[in-house]
C-alpha cells in the first residue's frame, strides 16, 4: 500500500471532491490560488516556512542527503570501500561483519560495506524520486492544460484516459510495464513517471478551470494575448503552488514505490545498491544480521519523512486559505 | 560400489525379488543400519501426532501432473509407484510391483502388482488402474507437464500427437500384471517409474468428477486425503488404515502452504512446523542452535539441520554459437576463474559444495573432477585466457552474464563478475525476469547466463541426453558434437550397466573439455526438523519419509 | 439524480474497455518479451503436445481481436478461462482469494476507522497542543514508512521477540494455525495495510474538522452558548466527517488492489500476491480476470460514494458538467 498512495484512486477523489467543489464556484481552492499569485506569493511563503521547524527540518535533510549522494565518489570508497567492490579470496572473512571501525555500518554477505551501499542507494532513490516526479509533471501539466483549455471532447479523451490510468491497481500497473520495458533505473523511472501523471493533470486541469473565466484572463484575452500566452503568463502562475505542493510529496512517493520495487525484485537490479533491495537482500538475515535490515529502512523512512514534512511545510505555506 | 553395482545388473536383467512387504515402500527411507545409527539411544517408535510440513502452494498434487518439488512431496504420500528407489542404499526396490521380469533386449518389462492393495476408497489396486493412469497422464487433453517420463513407452508418440488416445505399450495382462513395451532398449527404466506421476489412479472416481479428484486425490500410498486441499492455505493428510505396506507411526500430515521460506522459518520458530527450510542467512545459526543431522539427512532432536546433497546442479550455460564464446579456450579460462568454494562458503554458508562436473554426487556413475576444468586456478585461467588471445584480457569487450532476478542468484553473479575481473575479463550482469530470460536462452541472444538442473531420475542420461544432445530443447548452450550424439544413442542401447555407466563416463569427460556448461555448485538440503520429531528422513531427491518418523511431545 | 448515475454507468463503460484493451495490447505477442506458454515447465523445456493444446484452447493462434471478442464473449458468460500454469478455472481461483483480500482490507477500514478519526478528532480540538503536534508527526511517519519493512519489525517483536521474552505473542503469518483462532490472524496484516490509510484519515478528519469550526454557522453555534464539546459533537463532526466516510469507502476498493506488499510479507493468500505472480509468469488468464474484477470493483465502489456524497452534501449538484 505504501509506495501507491500518492498516486493512487483515493487521491483521485480527493482531488476531485476539491475539484468538483470549486467547479460550483463556492469554495476555497479558488480564492487559495488565485489570491496566492505574483511575487508577493515567494516571499510570503517562504518567510512562513521558516517558521514551520518541522519542514525545515525536512529540508535540511534533503539538502543533507543530496551533499551526501552527490559528493560520494570524492571520499565513500576512500574511507569505507567501493559499494559493488568484492575481493572473493576475502569475502568469507568479510561478510556480515557487525558495525565496527572499519564498517560503522557493518558488512553484508558479500563483504560490502553498508554505509557505503546505503550512501550509494541515496543516489538512485533521489535520482529515482526527481526524475520519476519530473517526468510525471510534464506529462501531467501538458495533459491538464489541454483538457482544461480545450474542453470539449479534449477534455473527455484526457480525463477518460485518466480514469483508466486510476482503475488500474497502481503497483500492478508499474510491474505490467516493467516487465515491458526491461529491468533497468530508467525503466523505474518511466514506470512511475508516466502512471503518476494523472493526478497532476487532474490538479493543474482544475487550478486552470478555476481561473480561466476570471475577469483578468478575459481582459488579456480581449486585449489579443495567444492561447500560451495566457496559459504561461496568466495561468500557470496560479497553478503553481499545488504543483510544487504535490510534486515534492510525490517525490517521497516516488521512492516509497521504488523501494517497494526494488524489493519485490522488479525495481533496479543488483549488484547495484537501492535501499529497497538492500532490504530484500536483508530479509533473508533478519536474526544473524539485523543492522542489514536497519539502515535502509531508516535511510528510506527519514528521506521520505524529509519530503513529506517539507511538502506539509510548502502547503500550509503557500495555502492562503490557513493563513492566519 | 562395485559390488552394488554387480548386485544392481542382476536385479536389472531380471532377478525376481521377494521380501517386498519387508522392504521400504512407498518413499524410499531409511535403511535399518541408519535408522539405528542416527536415532538416539534407548529411542522407540510412539504413535499418533501430526507431523507439520512446510510446502510452497504446488502446481498439482495429482499424479496427472507431479512435477515440481512440493507437488511431489505431497503425491508421494498419497500414491504409490511400481518400484521406489532407495537412495542412502542406491537400490531399486519394491512397492506398488512385488516384483518384476526384464526380457533379453530391455524392452520388455512385465510387472507384479502387490496382491490385495486398495485405493484410499477401498477398490482395489490392478493393472488396469495403471494403464488408466498412464494414458491419462499422455493424454494432451490434460495438459500434463511431466508426460515425458513414459517418452520411452511404445506409442508414446502417437497418443502426444492426439491420432490416438491409448498407449499401445502398455498393457494389463491379468488384474495383477502389467506389461510395458518400450520403443527402444532402455534398461534405466525401472528408475522412471519409480517416480511417483506414474502411480495408478483409480478411474471411476477420477471421471465421477476430474476437478474434485485433483483437489483430493484417491490414492493408493500410506496417506490419504482428510478433507480437500485448501489452496494457499493447507492440505491435511491421515494415515490409510488399509495400506498394504508398512503402516506410519504418525496418524497425519498437515502440509503448511507458506509463499516464501523466510515466513516459513518464522513459524517454524513460533514452534508451529515440524520441517521447513532454512533461509539462506541463517544456517550457521541455526546449525548452533538446533544441532546438525549427523547423515545430512536424518533429522532427530538435537540434531535437526539437514544438509545432506541433493539431485541437483547449479551451473552457468555458454552460448558455443556466441561469435566470441565459441573459442573453447575463453570457456575454460572463465571456468578456471570462478572460485567456487567461496560462492559456496559465503552465500550458500557451506550448504552447497563446489561442483566438479556437471553430474552431482548422488548419481550412479558419478565421478569426482569429471570436467576438468571445474576447479578454481587463477593462474591456469591467466593462461587460458592468453591461450584463447586476449592476454589479461587485452581485446576482450565486455562480456555479458544473463541471469533471472528474483531468485537469488545476485549474490552468485556478483561474485563471479568479481572473479572474472581478478583475471582481467570485464562483466556487467543483465537481470530479467523469467519469461524473458527463458527467451534469450532459446533464441541464442546471450553470451553467458546460469541455470539449474534437477534429476528425475539418479542417472546419468537424465542430465547428459537433455543437456547435450544436439537439437535437444534444453539443450541451450547450443552444443553440438556428433561424437557425443552418436555415443549417447550407443550408450542408451547398452545392457550391460557397467559397460553403459563407462560409456556415459567417457560422454561426461568428453563434454567436459568441450565446456559449454560451468558447473558451479551442487545443491545440499538445507531444512531443519522440530525437536518433537525422530527419524525424519529427507532423501537427496527432496522426498520426506513419512513412514519411518514419530513425533513425541 | 438518476439522470446523474446513468451518466456515470455509461462512462465507466469506456473506462471498461479502455483497461481490458490495454491488456490485450500488452498481451500481445512480442509486446513482453517471452512466449508465456514456454514458461509453463520451468527451466525443462516444454512437450510440443502440451504446448498445442494451450494454444487450441485459449485460441492464441487466432487474430487478437479475435481472442478480444471471444474473451468478452466468455466474461460475459461468466467465464474467465483457466490458467495456464495452474491449470485451473480463473473464477475459481479468484472465488478463493478476493474473499480473503477483501475481509483484510475491511478489518484494516475498521481500525482506519476508529484510530484515525480519533486521532483527528484529538488533533483538531487541541490544536497547536501537545497531542496535536504528536498526531501530526506520528502520521508523517506512518505515511513515510515502507510498508513492507513496518511489516518485518512487526513480526519480529510481536511474533518472535514477544515468544522469546514469554509474553503473548501473535501469529505472523497466514489466516490459520492450530494455535490461534482464526480472527488473531488478522492483527499484524490489518494493522500494517491500515498504517498509511490510518495517517490520511487522521489528517483529513483533523483538516475538515478544523474547516468547518471556522465556519459562520459554528461561530453562531459557540456564540449561542453551546458548550465547545456539544458544538463539535452537534454540528462539527457530522459536517466534517462526510469527505471523511468518503475517504474510506474509496480506500476500501484502493486496498483491493493494493495489497501486494502486506501479502507478500504476512503469506496472505490473497488476491494481491495471486496477481503479482501471474504478472511475472505471464500467466494472462489470472491477470486479465483479476484486473478486471478489480476494476469493476473499484468503479462500483467510486459510483456508490459519488452518490451517497450527493445524497450527504446538498452543496454538490451534478448537473452543471453537462453543459
Amino acid at each position: 500500500m505504501a509506495p501507491d498512495f500518492f498516486e493512487d484512486p483515493r487521491r483521485r477523489d480527493i482531488g476531485q471532491a476539491a475539484e468538483e467543489q470549486t467547479f460550483g464556484g463556492s469554495e476555497a481552492l479558488a480564492e487559495t490560488v488565485v489570491a496566492g499569485r505574483g511575487r508577493t506569493l515567494r516571499t510570503d511563503a517562504w518567510r512562513r516556512l521558516r517558521k514551520n521547524r518541522l519542514a525545515l527540518a525536512g529540508l535540511v535533510w534533503i539538502c543533507f542527503m543530496i551533499i551526501l549522494a552527490a559528493s560520494a565518489d570524492l571520499w565513500v570508497p576512500h574511507f569505507f570501500g567501493a559499494p559493488t567492490a568484492i575481493d572473493t579470496s576475502k569475502v568469507a572473512q568479510q561478510s556480515l561483519l557487525s558495525p565496527s571501525a572499519d564498517h560503522p555500518f557493518g558488512t553484508d554477505k558479500l563483504g560490502r560495506d553498508i554505509l557505503s551501499r546505503t550512501i550509494y542507494g541515496a543516489r538512485v532513490s533521489l535520482i529515482v524520486g526527481v526524475v520519476a516526479v519530473a517526468i510525471m509533471v510534464v506529462i501531467g501539466l501538458i495533459l491538464g492544460a489541454v483538457a482544461a483549455y480545450y474542453g470539449g471532447w479534449w477534455d473527455s479523451i484526457v480525463m477518460r484516459t485518466a480514469d483508466v490510468f486510476f482503475a488500474f491497481p497502481y503497483i500492478l500497473f508499474s510491474i505490467v510495464l516493467i516487465a515491458l520495458l526491461g529491468f533497468g533505473l530508467q525503466t523505474v523511472f518511466i514506470a512511475i513517471g508516466v502512471i503518476g501523471w494523472p493526478s497532476i493533470a487532474r490538479v493543474f486541469r482544475s487550478s486552470i478551470l478555476s481561473v480561466k473565466n476570471n475577469e483578468y484572463v478575459d481582459a488579456a484575452r480581449a486585449m489579443g494575448a495567444s492561447t500560451p500566452r495566457i496559459l504561461f503568463r496568466h495561468i500557470m502562475p496560479n497553478a503553481v503552488a499545488p504543483i510544487i505542493v504535490y510534486g515534492t510529496m510525490s517525490i517521497g512517493g516516488a521512492i516509497l514505490t521504488e523501494a517497494a520495487l526494488s524489493f519485490l525484485g522488479v525495481g533496479v537490479q543488483p549488484p547495484a545498491p537501492t535501499w529497497g533491495n538492500m532490504l530484500s537482500e536483508a530479509r533473508s538475515s533478519l536474526f544473524t544480521a539485523p543492522w542489514l535490515m536497519l539502515y535502509p529502512g531508516l535511510a528510506i523512512l527519514t528521506t521520505v519523512l524529509a519530503f513529506v514534512l517539507l511538502g506539509d511545510g510548502l502547503r500550509d505555506a503557500l495555502d492562503v486559505k490557513l493563513k492566519e | 560400489m562395485k559390488l552394488r553395482k554387480h548386485a544392481w545388473i542382476g536385479l536389472v536383467l531380471g532377478i525376481i525379488l521377494v521380501g517386498a512387504l519387508v522392504a521400504l515402500a512407498g518413499c524410499g527411507g531409511g535403511t535399518a543400519t541408519t535408522t539405528s545409527s542416527s536415532t538416539p539411544a534407548g529411542e522407540q517408535p510412539v504413535k499418533g501426532g501430526t507431523l507439520n510440513v512446510y510446502i510452497n502452494e504446488p502446481v498439482s498434487i495429482d499424479p496427472v501432473d507431479l512435477e515440481e518439488s512440493e507437488g511431489t512431496q505431497v503425491g508421494q504420500a498419497l500414491f504409490d509407484s511400481l518400484t521406489t528407489f532407495d537412495y542412502l542404499t542406491m537400490k531399486v526396490g519394491p512397492a506398488a510391483a512385488a516384483s518384476w521380469d526384464v526380457n533379453a533386449d530391455a524392452s520388455v518389462f512385465t510387472f507384479h502388482l502387490v496382491p490385495g492393495a486398495k485405493f484410499h476408497d477401498g477398490t482395489p489396486v490392478t493393472a488396469g488402474d495403471f494403464v488408466y493412469a498412464w494414458n491419462r497422464l499422455c493424454d494432451p487433453a490434460n495438459k500434463s507437464n511431466v508426460s515425458y517420463h513414459l517418452a520411452p513407452v511404445k506409442g508414446f508418440d502417437e497418443v502426444q500427437a492426439g491420432t490416438v488416445k491409448e498407449l499401445s505399450g502398455v498393457k494389463a495382462i491379468d488384474d495383477n500384471t502389467l506389461e510395458v513395451t518400450l520403443s527402444y532398449s532402455f534398461a534405466d527404466f525401472i528408475y522412471v517409474v519409480a517416480h511417483p506421476t506414474l502411480a495408478p489412479v483409480p478411474k471411476a472416481a477420477v471421471e465421477k468428477d476430474p476437478a474434485a479428484f485433483s483437489a483430493a486425490p484417491v490414492g493408493n500410498g500410506p496417506f490419504m486425503m482428510d478433507g480437500t486441499w485448501q489452496h494457499d492455505q493447507s492440505i491435511q493428510l491421515k494415515a490409510f488404515a488399509d495400506y498394504y505396506g508398512k503402516k506410519p507411526n504418525i496418524d497425519g500430515i498437515a502440509f503448511k502452504i507458506f509463499k516464501d521460506p523466510e515466513t516459513a522459518f518464522l513459524e517454524f520458530k513460533a514452534g508451529n512446523l515440524d520441517w521447513t527450510m532454512i533461509p539462506t542467512g541463517q544456517i550457521k545459526a541455526t546449525q548452533d542452535q538446533y544441532g546438525t543431522s549427523d547423515d545430512g539427512y536424518t533429522g532427530n532432536p538435537g540434531k535437526q539441520v539437514q544438509l545432506g546433497s541433493e539431485l541437483s546442479i547449479y551451473y552457468l550455460v555458454v552460448n558455443t554459437k556466441d561469435d566470441i564464446f565459441k573459442n573453447p579456450d575463453l570457456r575454460q579460462a572463465v571456468s578456471l576463474a570462478i572460485n567456487r568454494q567461496a560462492i559456496a562458503d559465503t552465500v550458500y554458508e557451506g550448504t552447497r559444495a563446489p561442483a566438479t562436473s556437471i553430474i552431482p554426487p548422488g548419481i550412479v556413475g558419478y565421478e569426482d573432477g569429471a570436467f576438468p576444468y571445474s576447479k578454481y586456478d587463477v593462474e591456469a585461467a591467466k593462461a587460458a585466457l592468453t591461450k584463447a588471445g586476449y592476454p589479461n584480457g587485452q581485446g576482450l569487450p565486455e562480456l555479458t552474464l544473463s541471469c533471472n532476478s528474483g531468485g537469488g542468484h545476485e549474490d552468485v553473479m556478483a561474485l563471479v563478475q568479481a572473479d572474472l575481473k581478478a583475471i582481467g575479463i570485464n562483466v556487467k550482469t543483465d537481470f530479467t525476469e523469467w519469461a524473458a530470460y527463458l527467451k534469450k536462452l532459446d533464441d541464442g541472444t546471450f553470451q553467458f547466463g546460469r541455470l539449474g538442473w534437477v534429476a528425475d531420475y539418479p542417472i546419468i542420461d537424465n542430465f547428459v541426453y537433455p543437456l547435450f544432445k544436439s537439437g535437444s530443447a534444453d539443450n541451450k548452450s547450443k552444443y553440438e558434437n556428433p561424437a557425443v550424439d552418436s555415443a549417447l544413442e550407443a550408450a542408451r542401447k547398452t545392457l550391460d550397466e557397467s559397460e553403459r555407466i563407462k560409456a556415459y563416463q567417457a560422454i561426461v569427460k568428453t563434454v567436459g573439455q568441450d565446456t559449454p556448461v560451468i558447473p558451479i555448485v551442487a545443491y545440499k538440503h538445507h531444512h531443519v526438523t522440530s525437536a518433537r520429531v525422530f527419524n525424519l528422513i529427507l532423501s537427496p531427491n527432496y522426498l520426506l519419509d513419512f513412514q519411518d518418523c514419530w513425533i513425541k511431545g | 439524480m438518476l439522470t446523474y448515475i446513468g451518466r456515470r454507468i455509461l462512462q465507466m463503460i469506456p473506462v471498461f474497455i479502455g483497461v481490458t484493451i490495454l491488456l490485450f495490447i500488452l498481451r500481445a505477442p512480442g509486446v513482453l518479451p517471452g512466449d508465456p506458454i514456454k514458461l509453463i515447465t520451468g527451466e525443462r523445456a516444454i512437450s510440443p503436445a502440451l504446448y498445442n493444446q494451450i494454444v487450441k484452447e485459449n485460441a492464441l493462434d487466432k487474430p487478437l481481436w479475435y481472442q478480444y471478442g471471444r474473451w468478452m464473449d466468455h466474461l460475459f458468460h461468466g467465464d474467465l478461462g483457466e490458467s495456464y500454469q495452474l491449470k485451473r478455472p480463473v473464477a475459481d481461483i479468484l472465488i478463493e482469494k478476493f474473499p480473503n483480500t477483501l475481509k483484510l482490507a475491511l478489518v484494516a477500514i475498521l481500525i482506519e476507522c476508529f484510530m484515525g478519526m480519533a486521532a483527528g478528532i484529538l488533533s483538531a480540538v487541541k490544536r497547536y497542543s501537545f497531542w496535536d503536534v504528536l498526531v501530526t508527526l506520528s502520521t508523517s511517519i506512518l505515511v513515510s514508512l515502507p510498508v513492507f519493512w513496518l511489516g518485518m519489525i512487526l513480526q519480529v517483536i510481536f511474533g518472535i521477540k514477544f515468544k522469546e521474552w514469554g509474553l503473548p505473542y501473535l501469529p505472523i503469518s497466514g489466516m490459520t494455525s492450530a494455535d490461534f483462532p482464526g480472527w488473531v490472524h488478522y492483527v499484524l496484516p490489518a494493522v500494517t495495510l491500515a498504517s498509511i490509510s490510518t495517517a490520511y484519515a487522521a489528517r483529513i478528519t483533523r483538516s475538515q474538522l478544523l474547516e468547518v469550526m471556522g465556519q459562520d454557522y459554528m461561530r453562531t453555534a459557540s456564540a449561542k452558548g453551546l458548550t465547545g464539546g456539544q458544538v463539535i459533537w452537534r454540528h462539527g463532526l457530522k459536517n466534517a466527517l462526510i469527505p471523511v466516510v468518503t475517504y474510506l469507502g474509496l480506500d476500501l476498493g484502493a486496498m483491493v488492489g493494493g495489497t501486494i506488499l502486506t501479502e507478500t510479507v504476512f503469506n496472505w493468500p490473497g488476491i494481491g500476491f495471486q496477481i503479482y505472480r501471474a504478472i511475472l509468469s505471464r500467466d494472462w488468464p489470472i491477470v486479465l480476470g483479476a484486473v478486471v474484477i478489480i476494476v469493476i470493483l473499484v468503479m462500483i465502489i467510486n459510483l456508490l460514494v459519488d452518490i451517497s456524497y450527493a445524497f450527504l452534501d446538498p452543496r454538490i449538484r451534478y448537473g452543471r458538467v453537462a453543459k
